[in-house]
């Protein structure tokens, strides 16, 4: 059993605190990423893990093995790099011939295991070339087989996909998850990019400044935030502040204000009792959102609310609607799907019905601090517009 | 089409015509005296026949002989030693966090900005005060003293370009840090340390003032044989040693270039 | 940073003091401790061979001496010259060989440098074969009938300019081209665009930022043109004599005058000095005011 353990781990640079008080249990086998924006202390994790790094306090355990102070070269835990590091005065094949050589194995086997190393990732044809020879896909595989020769207990990969384009990003990344299921090592993967770490990982972990947020299988951390932070970096949200009026026994009703003397009360289900008064925010995927001319027939658990669209967008696969609700914006994806749409398409600044099941939010327990509708420049339907500027404008 | 030439055009013709004459300029005089070289008459003046006569006097030459060998021998050892110490400096002076570093990098920079003459004069005096006698072992730290500053400036300059990533590539593959230093950053500064062994060998083939001031009697390198040779009038031979020299400079580019081509 | 860190640190600036120490030292030794020893002999009597060790005021009494002084003012103003045609002349080229296409700069390049890779002394010595009373030149110029007597331009300043242009053209193109080289040539295009006339464009944009290549290419010229010994003493006048020729007499020539050779060394260093001062504030002023005006 080679599982991760980390505890109370931390790491200062002079006084900036990269990474802040981290425990966390990685499973052998598992493949983990740590997700967050730039400068949120994951790739310092990585680098503490692969022992360039010295952690101020804490402890890192391999199995029952602490790593914590063990330099880089005694480590299992081999590292591919975000610009692959390929060594350009050796061939592909001394390249990843090199752990080997390094600890003096005899000529024979490795030449016959760099030779099944390279063909792991499709690359035996090429094993007399040069780095400056092979394109950005190619050098990827070649440091995949090179960090992998030693048979390491983990791989670490440290935005190994950031440098490629997106069509070859989408391709490795299922080579990866293959050689992943091959090699049946622990993969731990640090990117920013959250579309990556939710198709590739069986678990992630949500950082933002040097701590993690929330961790956990992929779908549980997109309908299940516990934060803000992590319901917006995860996909699109709209983020609905409120104060809680009623508490029923599976729903509560909260009560929003959207402009000076305007509230919509919304319902939503529950997964802790808050006490009447509480404010909350409430998590509302746009694709969670129907979208209507005509009013719906009325039921219990669905909310209606009634605004003004704003802006079109179409997007191929949805079209995504702005959508006006007093001082918020609703973002809204609708599919193309011909049963459930209007007739006639809808139009800018037409009137519209937005409804959703109780079931389909979420509640945070968190509030922002500048939620106030009355603020000149109102984020779409987000009052985390600080978390949104950190992010820098990812969004539309 | 426009008729008149437009500005730009006026000044890329001008710029070749400058560049062309440049060119001219650089060459001519090299080539009158590969020309007279072969010139049958006592002194430098207009042709009179050609004639391969110097030649055959220059190889019988002893004295030329002598000064070729201890130009090569002094720069064959001053190169040797002052690329080695460019190294060294130069991975010492890597550590931007090494207290020394503004002061020796200083110290490595002024040389290069003061007059060669001055060099010589300041060796000279030190010598005469330390009574040792002039000679090949007071040329030989003369040089290395010139050619110091350059080495180590030539392989800071391969160094600062070093990917670090590569290090820790390696010790992430598990290279222990001597590993790292053999098999990786050292075949990886290569180029950089044939750059200034070819410069530091250039500049101690070429020196005259340096080596004028710190020579004794009886250790002549080529230019102080030439320049001597020039200063008594007896001229006969230095068109064709010049040939000579010029070829081999040449040789030597020919030479740096494929290096430089074998090992990146 | 922590315990680990911190211990790596102190070995890292211990190894780079290991690594730096033998060039330190050899600097320290053949390189500073001989410039006090100048300083020294500076104060000691002359003798026609080597040094009385007495100390003595009249070597600086000497230099001082008009005719001296005549030497360092015609260095310095047959150096300023050379470094001004060569600019002048260096600076198309530079902008030729930057502007020209990849395949052929490496060509241009090594046409400018073989020259530069050839022995000093024999450069200077083709110039004679060329520039002496019956040379090519003369002889050559006399033969179409350009002229009847030959000229005499050998042994003149005009002859240790040309050679010294000859000599150190590379040392200006060189450090030009590397920064011209590295010009955006759209932002000239970019300026045009806004409707600054060529010449305008020029001037606003390519010229300010080859400055530096213009402030680097001008100490590489001129300092060695203010050193010079070999060329004034091959092809230049021997009526008035250049500095590098008074001192290097002075240490070679017997009578000898060591302390005196020594002043004039130092008195040439601090000049030198002095102008590499004034020349880096100058530039260091002029590029503060370059960020001022970008921010």
């Amino acid at each position: 059993m080679s599982d991760i353990r980390l505890e109370n781990l931390s790491k200062d640079f002079g006084s900036f605190r990269a990474v802040e008080n981290v425990n966390l249990e990685i499973k052998s086998g598992e493949l983990f990423s740590f997700l967050g924006p730039s400068g949120c202390g994951k790739t310092t994790l990585l680098r503490m893990l692969a022992g360039f790094e010295i952690p101020n306090t804490g402890k890192i355990q391999i199995g029952n093995k602490d790593i914590t102070q063990l330099p880089a070269y005694r480590r299992q835990v081999n590292t591919i790099f975000q610009n692959y590091s390929l060594f350009p005065h050796m061939s592909v094949f001394d390249n990843v011939a090199f752990p080997l050589k390094i600890r003096k194995q005899p000529a024979s086997t490795i030449k016959s295991s760099v030779l099944e190393m390279l063909s792991l990732v499709k690359m035996e044809d090429q094993h007399a070339k040069y780095p400056d020879q092979l394109s950005g896909g190619q050098k990827q595989r070649v440091a995949i087989a090179r960090a992998l020769i030693n048979k390491p207990e983990v791989l670490l990969l440290d935005e190994p996909l950031a440098a490629l384009d997106l069509k070859l990003r989408q391709h490795m990344l299922i080579e990866l998850m293959n050689i992943h299921d091959l090699v049946g090592i622990t993969f731990i993967y640090v990117t920013h990019d959250q579309g990556e770490a939710m198709s590739i990982s069986d678990r992630v972990a949500v950082m933002n400044q040097g701590k993690i947020i929330q961790s956990g299988p992929p779908d549980d951390i997109y309908e299940r935030p516990s934060s803000i932070f992590s319901a917006y970096f995860i996909g699109e949200t709209n983020l609905i502040s409120g104060t809680v009026s009623q508490v029923h026994d599976d729903y509560i009703e909260l009560k929003c204000q959207i402009d000076k003397d305007e509230f919509l009360e919304l319902d939503s289900t529950m997964h802790f009792t808050p006490l009447p008064g509480k404010e909350l925010t409430m998590s509302l995927r746009p694709e969670k959102i129907a979208i209507s001319r005509s009013k719906p027939r009325t039921q219990d658990d669905i909310n209606f609310v009634r605004g003004t669209i704003e802006d079109i967008l179409y997007l191929g696969t949805h079209t995504q609607y702005i959508v006006r609700v007093g001082k918020l914006r609703i973002r809204v994806f609708s599919q193309h799907k011909r049963v459930y749409f209007d007739e006639k398409a809808l139009d800018w600044e037409e009137p519209v019905w937005l409804f959703w099941h109780d079931s389909d939010t979420w509640l945070i327990d968190e509030v922002a601090s500048d939620t106030s509708p009355s603020g000149s420049d109102l984020e779409i339907a987000s009052p985390y517009s600080r978390a949104v500027k950190k992010l820098g404008n990812q969004r539309i | 089409m426009k008729l008149n030439l437009s500005p730009a055009k006026l000044y890329k013709s001008l710029n070749l015509t400058i560049f062309t004459a440049v060119i001219v300029f650089l060459y001519i005089p090299i080539l009158i005296l590969v020309i007279f070289s072969f010139n049958d008459a006592k002194i430098i003046t207009s042709w009179k026949g050609f004639t391969f006569k110097y030649y055959q006097l220059l190889l019988q030459n002893t004295d030329i002989k002598y000064a070729f060998q201890n130009t090569i021998l002094i720069a064959v050892l001053s190169t040797l030693l002052s690329t080695v110490l460019g190294v060294l400096t130069a991975l010492g002076l890597e550590n931007k966090a090494f207290k020394g570093r503004k002061g020796i990098q200083l110290l490595i920079y002024i040389p290069l900005v003061i007059p060669d003459i001055l060099m010589g004069v300041s060796l000279a005096l030190l010598f005469n005060f330390v009574r040792i006698n002039t000679g090949m072992f007071t040329v030989l730290i003369a040089h290395i003293t010139f050619c110091i500053s350059y080495t180590i400036i030539v392989i800071q300059s391969r160094l600062e370009g070093f990917d670090h990533s590569l290090v820790e590539a390696a010790m992430d593959l598990g290279a222990k840090p001597a590993q790292v230093f053999w098999k990786v950053k050292f075949p990886l500064m290569m180029p950089g340390i044939v750059a200034a062994a070819l410069l530091a060998f250039t500049l101690s083939i070429d020196d005259f003032i340096i080596t004028f001031f710190t020579s004794g009697r009886g250790f002549d390198t080529l230019p102080i044989y030439v320049e001597g040779t020039i200063r008594r009038g007896a001229i006969t031979t230095i068109n064709s040693l010049s040939t000579l020299m010029i070829t081999f400079t040449l040789f030597l580019v020919v030479v740096s270039k494929r290096i430089r081509k074998i090992i990146l | 940073m922590n315990d680990l860190e911190l211990k790596a640190a102190a070995r890292r600036n211990r190894n780079s003091w290991i690594l730096t120490a033998p060039a330190l030292l050899w600097l320290t030794v053949f390189f500073l401790i001989p410039y006090l020893i100048v300083v020294v002999y500076s104060f000691l009597t002359p003798d026609i061979y080597e040094v009385k060790f007495r100390l003595s005021l009249t070597s600086y009494l000497d230099v001082v001496s008009s005719a001296y002084l005549r030497s360092l003012f015609l260095a310095f103003k047959l150096a300023f010259q050379t470094t001004a045609i060569c600019l002048l002349i260096g600076y198309p080229v530079a902008y030729f060989i930057a502007r020209s296409s990849e395949k052929i700069k490496n060509t241009l390049l090594i046409l400018i440098i073989i020259p530069f890779w050839t022995n000093l002394i024999i450069r200077i010595f083709s110039w004679r074969i060329f520039l002496s009373y019956n040379g090519v030149l003369n002889d050559t110029l006399m033969r179409i009938g350009l002229i009847s007597s030959p000229l005499e331009i050998m042994r003149t300043d005009l002859a240790v300019i040309l050679v010294m242009v000859y000599v150190y053209l590379p040392y200006m193109i060189l450090p030009l081209y590397s920064v011209l080289e590295k010009i955006d040539f759209t932002l000239l295009q970019a300026a045009m665009d806004l409707g600054a006339n060529e010449a305008k464009a020029y001037f606003k944009v390519t010229l300010p930022l080859s400055a530096e290549g213009i402030f680097a290419g001008s100490i590489l010229v001129f300092i060695p043109a203010l050193g010079a010994y070999l060329i004034p003493q091959l092809v230049g006048n021997q009526q008035s004599l250049y500095i590098g020729q008074i001192i290097t007499y002075k240490i070679k020539n017997i009578p000898r005058n060591w302390p005196l050779a020594s002043a004039l060394s130092l008195v040439l260093l601090f000049l030198v000095a002095l102008l590499l001062v004034l020349m880096f504030t100058a530039y260091k002023r002029r590029k503060d005011k370059l960020k001022g005006l970008v921010a």
